[in-house]
């Protein structure tokens, strides 16, 4: 059954999208219908949606889903697609075709694991699995934090659509702006970056929202902001998500505790099975076979590398980090090597190596250790490196510190050793 | 005075490095979300005075305490050099 199908049985008579307008959940499937009316010339084809407003990705989600053969969802950076598309609405041909029971596969965007994003496939079937209905999701008003076009934010929509909640909008604005928002509408559910989570409580307001639903997910859950939520929430559900884009699994933990059970590793938990190799990687066994392009990363039991670090202390598996050194800046991936090649394009820079700090704030920041010529005025060369990379680099690329080292250690086969950079992230 | 002007000069330069444009006559009623100060310049702040003064009070922190303006960010800093953290 496609998203269309599904939300025409659900039959939902309420609000669905909380906007400027309100939209029904009837309003969006008539809305959708009209679309495929409007462009048959799509069907079979495989088409890009770009995210201009909820109401209108929505409809188009719902028109498209089981009527084109492929849709690929733009996140805000340019990205190179794999085969011929058509941008829709701009460039859609006139014309019939017939219909297909082929169901379509959705493509996201994910940053890859060396900084070069790539499209990772899905079914509906698929993205639609964890979204949960029952009478007391339906009361639910949830806050899209995430752009819709990324995995996180499509889960969300997904939940609310499929469960006949309210979904509003909150996924631009500085905190005090989303927080307005999330006010206004008077949302009671919100899934967003433990980040967020902290700027939100900086607001001093969020007491005044009446949270149901508390969802931490896309960085690592630290305990002392897990309490804080409980303590202001103590009758709201927490959850944090923990979510492989390598294994294309996840799954949520609900007992207000970072990490995640050690006995989980032992039986089967959310359809999953784990397991912790030699180097302190998590591995994950889904269900079936995952989507595309991951089943020959399998091991020979079928379990796949998630590539995150994680630590046994005492009854919990806590999470360290990226085992290829990916800073997670609240929520955004910042591939050292990227930041490293930026530094080495300055004269004067000749070693450079970039990894994490733990920072109470975003999870994590940018470090930079650096060695330089001899001779070289450290100050001036600082002021000048902080504007080389403004110029070069996305904002939260951006090292906070250039520490000067007067070298830097090799590993055995020459390349820096990263070994010593992944700190503990918990107390 | 002298925890608040260290603040100060940190914030200064941390504008700087985070490319956040401050707003002009910071006093002790400046609500921080509104200082110009974005969640990454606010994360570099606190990792820079974790360097300077050694402590960083957020790793700990409880809700009672989040710093709303700036007297308030100043105060926690001051708190937790006298309870010896």
């Amino acid at each position: 059954m496609n998203l269309l199908q599904r939300l025409q049985q659900a039959n939902y008579n309420s609000t669905a999208i909380s906007a400027g307008a309100n939209i029904s959940h009837t309003q969006l499937i008539a809305q959708a219908l009209q679309l495929r009316q409007q462009y048959p010339a799509l069907q079979h084809q495989a088409i890009a949606l770009s995210y201009t407003d909820l109401s209108t990705f929505t409809c188009a989600l719902l028109a498209f889903d089981g009527w084109c053969r492929a849709l690929y969802l733009l996140p805000d950076n340019t990205l190179k697609l794999p085969e011929q598309v058509i941008c829709w609405p701009e460039n859609t041909p006139a014309g019939t075709a017939t219909p297909t029971a082929e169901p379509t596969h959705w493509y996201l965007a994910t940053s890859g694991t060396t900084g070069t994003p790539k499209w990772i496939a899905h079914s509906f079937t698929s993205l639609s699995r964890a979204a949960k209905a029952s009478v007391q999701s339906a009361a639910l008003h949830w806050a899209l934090c995430y752009q819709p076009s990324r995995f996180a934010g499509l889960q969300v929509l997904l939940q609310s659509l499929l469960s006949g909640a309210v979904i509003t909008d909150c996924s631009s604005g500085d905190a005090q702006q989303r927080f307005n928002l999330m006010l206004q509408h008077s949302v009671n559910a919100v899934s967003a970056t433990p980040s967020l989570w902290r700027q939100l409580l900086m607001t001093a307001q969020l007491s005044t929202l009446p949270l149901q639903q508390i969802t931490l997910g896309g960085e690592i859950a630290d305990q002392p902001l897990l309490d804080t939520l409980a303590v202001l929430f103590p009758t709201a559900r927490l959850l944090h998500i923990y979510a492989s884009t390598e294994a294309g699994v996840g799954f949520a933990v609900a007992d207000k505790r970072a990490g995640f059970p050690a006995s989980w590793l032992n039986q089967r938990h959310s359809n999953l099975l784990l397991k912790i190799d030699a180097n302190q990687h998590l591995w994950l066994k889904p269900p079936q076979q995952p989507d595309t392009g991951l089943a020959s990363d399998a091991d020979s039991d079928g379990y796949l590398d998630s590539s995150d670090l994680v630590s046994i202390v005492q009854d919990r598996v806590i999470f360290l980090g990226r085992a290829s050194g990916v800073i997670n800046v609240g929520g955004n991936k910042v591939h050292p090597e990227q930041v490293e090649q930026v530094l080495l394009q300055y004269p004067a820079v000749r070693q450079a190596k970039v990894y994490a700090k733990a920072s109470s704030v975003l999870g994590q920041l940018v470090i930079a250790d650096i060695v330089v010529d001899t001779g070289t005025d450290s100050k001036a060369l600082q002021a000048q490196l902080v504007r080389h990379c403004q110029q070069q680099l996305e904002r939260y690329q951006l090292p906070a510190r250039f520490n000067i080292v007067s070298s830097l250690a090799t590993n055995a086969t020459g390349k820096l050793s990263r070994k010593a950079d992944v700190k503990e992230h918990h107390e | 005075m002298e925890l608040e002007h260290t603040i100060r000069q940190t914030l200064d330069q941390v504008a700087i490095i985070a490319n956040c444009q401050l707003i002009d006559n910071i006093n002790d009623d400046t609500v921080l979300l509104q200082s110009g100060l974005d969640s990454l310049g606010f994360a570099m702040l606190v990792a820079q005075l974790e360097e300077d003064l050694g402590i960083d009070p957020f790793s700990q922190l409880q809700i009672a305490v989040y710093p709303r303006t700036f007297a308030e960010f100043v105060g926690v800093y001051r708190q937790t050099l006298a309870n010896g953290n």
